[in-house]
């Protein structure tokens, strides 16, 4: 508010657009004092308009498609805040004359009018759904009609945007996941969604021309359009000159080559649409079929909206009381420190007790329902005591307050009042504190794609692929804990890994590979063992990360070594396969060479010795216990026909595989020849229904 | 067999079992079969208290083998061997890792419902995951 016996002169910037408002007669510099909100107002606007002149260049400077669309959302964002900067001036400043009128007309009367406390409000998860044809829906020919598509919000003097999406026939609803949070809302707020849209196929000229022309325009410039342009790119105070003075308002948006957004949809939301879930709402769609930047929406949008009045948040009151229950001795006052905060009066011991966040000695409920009133004066201590009655169940419990002093109680009693006030005013927002989640630091907006292809998923799921990234973290381990080793010996056990070292080197295969590699190996295997806890009584308590070791295995058993050599001649030494060039293979396979891996894993089940089912009769339920070999093997298509068409010979030939070794009493672990097996085995392993069992 | 989540650390009260192979001509045994893994259905494991757990159990144990010797029992599940987890294996991995040929003994942690009963009720109150 302006004080008249202070005379300050606003300073208003050179080129500004206050300064052009003045100059065009539209404000008198006299009526401009320096209020506080004034300059801020001000300083907004020019603000503003400098980001609109940054988005203007930078439309016309960039070629992407992506850039072209984020920069004409900041330019339309920025119009539309500076028009609503502009007209909240405005209004101010005939606020403020009217008030001089009439401060000088009448007296100022008691200030009657309580104002609500403000609030916080949010909209979250606003999703609009679409209503394509089912022809345009399913249509897997012609090119994609897409458009980009944001949501302008406004609320009081608050405008933010949401962030760009590119919507197309692929997606059924539009869905924005910003969290818009506005700080000062009043009970009676408006809050204005907009839609707008930009048809994202065109190239980009000014407003939506057809192609041919378009191409024509935008090669060629002729006079008046380059001076338009050039108007265009210079700030401000210029603008309103090939605008022509017509407008009240400081506002052309500069016609710049670029897309531009149309406002495709509106609604307005109000405290009666708040909630705390989610509800629908009806749009006004503006535009039809016809326009370029048309999308066909149902016509509602969803979304949370949230609201914390302050109220409900903070301490609208505190200070110290004493307390006593009616119906108790009358002696019994408690001395409290009280808060009054959002439907509770919480009655503290101590003032420390608040900012410890120590339970309240007790709470007394201070809603809807409560009433308070203001008792007679006590006769001994001349001060009115505050009664606050509540229903607690059936029953009617009365707290009488008294404080030291009458302007205590006075103040007391004006904040319960003004609580209430709030409290009628926000109606339902008061019942229950809503939660609103404050949206974390943005991270710039990625303009790649948010999912990756299959492929890449595919790749990075499987567990084989870790585990270069696996032998990686492992040697660090290896080295975190030997330094950390508490060992002086090592086990006896650890010698065996040593002596193996050399064995593994002869081994039938020769694959230098495979050497190189079976040698990381082996270090890899040492720290394992130290990691567990040793030396300790049988039982122990251990904790595992399952699926970091788990991958420290696999890559030692599977290996696209196998691809390379083909088919492994069937073999008894089965330990051939726990070797593996971890440090050759690439970190992701093409899914070529997954496929193989695979198919070679699916092979080798042939080469393996262990035959299956050596289970007691009594655990066999159904179909033999065979085990399914990943279904991902495609190209194993000889194997899988042969499981799906012969699932009876199928369990015909494990039946027999069952029974020769059993019969075999005398050689309990005998196994049986390799070709019978090689089949059987990739048989039974392909085959889902069964649990496959092992012997070793 | 605490609740498996997988991913997350698991805490499972185990037994040491320490199993020496024995040479069979060219192979070596352990006496003792295995089943589940993470590529089998689990709900056919007869012997697991949580039907969702993919994780290596006992499923027979050879009399007078080297498993029964070493007083693993039927019904165990192997969380390590030699240090290598197995409560997130294929079966087929999990095999091979038992049966590696350059190893002579395997160091088995095996966990059994009686062993967490057997704690919990000295301890009072079992932290359970």
């Amino acid at each position: 508010m302006f004080c008249r016996n202070q005379t300050a002169r606003a300073t208003v910037a050179r080129g500004s657009a206050l300064e052009m408002e003045i100059r065009r007669g539209k404000f008198r510099k006299s009526v401009f004092l320096d209020t506080s909100q004034d300059s801020d107002i001000q300083k907004k606007i020019d603000h503003e308009i400098r980001m609109r002149d940054g988005a203007c260049k930078l439309l016309a400077a960039c070629s992407q498609k992506d850039q072209a669309l984020e920069a004409a959302k900041s330019l339309q964002t920025c119009s539309t805040r500076i028009m609503a900067y502009m007209s909240e001036l405005q209004r101010m400043k005939e606020a403020q004359v009217m008030q001089k009128v009439t401060r000088r007309s009448s007296d100022a009367g008691p200030m009657d009018d309580r104002l609500p406390c403000k609030g916080k409000v949010a909209i979250s998860d606003l999703r609009i759904p679409l209503m394509w044809k089912d022809t345009e829906y399913f249509k897997n020919k012609g090119e994609l009609h897409r458009c980009a598509v944001f949501c302008l919000l406004q609320l009081g003097g608050e405008i933010f945007d949401t962030d760009m999406v590119i919507v197309d026939r692929t997606l059924t609803d539009i869905c924005f996941d910003n969290t818009i949070v506005f700080n000062e809302a009043s009970p009676g707020f408006e809050m204005r969604v907009e839609l707008y849209s930009c048809c994202s196929e065109d190239d980009y000229s000014a407003g939506s021309t057809p192609r041919k022309l378009a191409s024509k325009l935008s090669s060629s410039l002729g006079r008046s359009a380059g001076k338009k342009f050039r108007a265009a790119m210079e700030p401000g105070p210029c603008s309103p000159v090939s605008n022509g003075g017509a407008t009240p308002l400081l506002l052309p948006v500069p016609s710049v080559p670029g897309p531009k957004y149309h406002l495709l949809a509106h609604t307005t939301m109000s405290l009666s649409h708040v909630q705390d879930s989610f509800r629908t709402h009806d749009l006004t769609i503006s535009g039809n079929e016809e326009c370029s930047y048309w999308l066909p929406l149902y016509g509602s949008m969803c979304c949370r909206l949230a609201a914390q009045p302050r109220c409900m948040t903070q301490q609208m009151m505190s200070g110290c009381l004493k307390v006593k229950q009616l119906g108790g001795d009358p002696q019994s006052w408690t001395k409290v420190y009280a808060v009054l905060k959002g439907t509770s009066l919480f009655c503290y011991h101590r003032q420390e007790d608040v900012e410890a966040n120590v339970e309240p000695a007790f709470t007394i409920a201070i809603n809807k329902e409560t009433r308070i009133r203001a008792s007679e004066k006590d006769p001994q201590s001349k001060v009115q005591n505050i009664c606050i009655s509540n229903q607690y169940g059936g029953e009617e419990v009365t707290h009488t307050l008294t404080t030291d002093s009458r302007e205590d109680t006075h103040r007391w009693m004006e904040a319960f009042w003004q609580h209430f006030y709030d409290m009628s005013q926000w109606k339902q927002c008061c019942d229950d504190l809503m939660k609103i989640e404050l949206p974390s630091p943005r991270k710039p907006a990625p303009l790649t794609p948010k999912q990756g292809s299959l492929y890449h998923e595919m790749v990075i799921e499987s567990s084989d692929d870790l585990s270069s990234t696996v032998s990686d973290i492992l040697a660090r381990r290896m080295q975190e804990l030997e330094l950390r080793s508490q060992l002086g010996t090592s086990p006896t056990w650890m010698s065996l890994f040593e002596e193996n070292n050399p064995k593994s080197a002869c081994r039938p295969r020769p694959c230098t590979s495979r050497l190189s590699g079976h040698s990381p190996c082996t270090p890899h295997r040492l720290p394992r063992s130290p990691a567990s806890p040793h030396r300790c009584p049988q039982l122990s308590l251990l904790s595992s990360d399952a699926s970091l070791t788990s991958d420290s295995d696999s890559h030692c058993s599977t290996s696209p070594c196998f691809h390379r050599h083909g088919w492994p001649e069937p073999s008894p030494n089965f330990s051939l396969l726990s070797s593996s060039p971890s440090r050759l293979r690439p970190r992701t396979l093409s899914l070529d060479a997954k496929l193989s891996t695979l198919q070679g894993r699916g092979y080798r089940g042939g080469g393996t010795l262990q035959c299956l089912c050596q289970s007691p009769p009594s655990l066999l339920h159904g179909p033999l216990p065979v085990s399914s070999r990943s279904p991902r093997s495609q190209r194993s298509t000889q194997t899988t026909l042969s499981c799906s068409s012969s699932t009876s010979s199928n369990s015909s030939s494990n039946s027999e595989g069952r029974h020769s070794p059993e019969s075999s009493d005398g050689a309990p672990f005998s196994r049986p020849s390799p070709a019978r097996r090689s089949l059987r085995n990739l048989r039974a392993r392909l085959d889902p229904r069964n649990w496959l069992q092992s012997q070793v | 067999m605490s609740n498996f989540i997988p991913g997350q650390p698991l805490i499972a009260v185990v037994l040491r079992i320490e199993i020496k192979k024995l040479r069979q001509g060219d192979n070596l045994i352990l006496g003792f079969s295995i089943g589940g893994g993470i590529d089998q259905d689990p709900g056919q494991n007869p012997f697991s208290d949580d039907k969702t757990d993919k994780g290596i159990y006992v499923t027979r144990i050879t009399p007078g083998g080297p498993a029964e010797e070493a007083d693993l029992r039927m019904g165990d599940k192997i969380m390590q061997v030699n240090g290598y987890d197995m409560t997130m294996m294929t079966h087929d991995q999990a095999r091979k890792r038992l049966t590696k040929k350059n190893e002579d003994v395997v160091r088995l942690l095996v966990t059994r419902k009686s062993l967490e009963e057997a704690v919990k009720h000295s301890m009072g109150s079992y932290p359970r995951q």
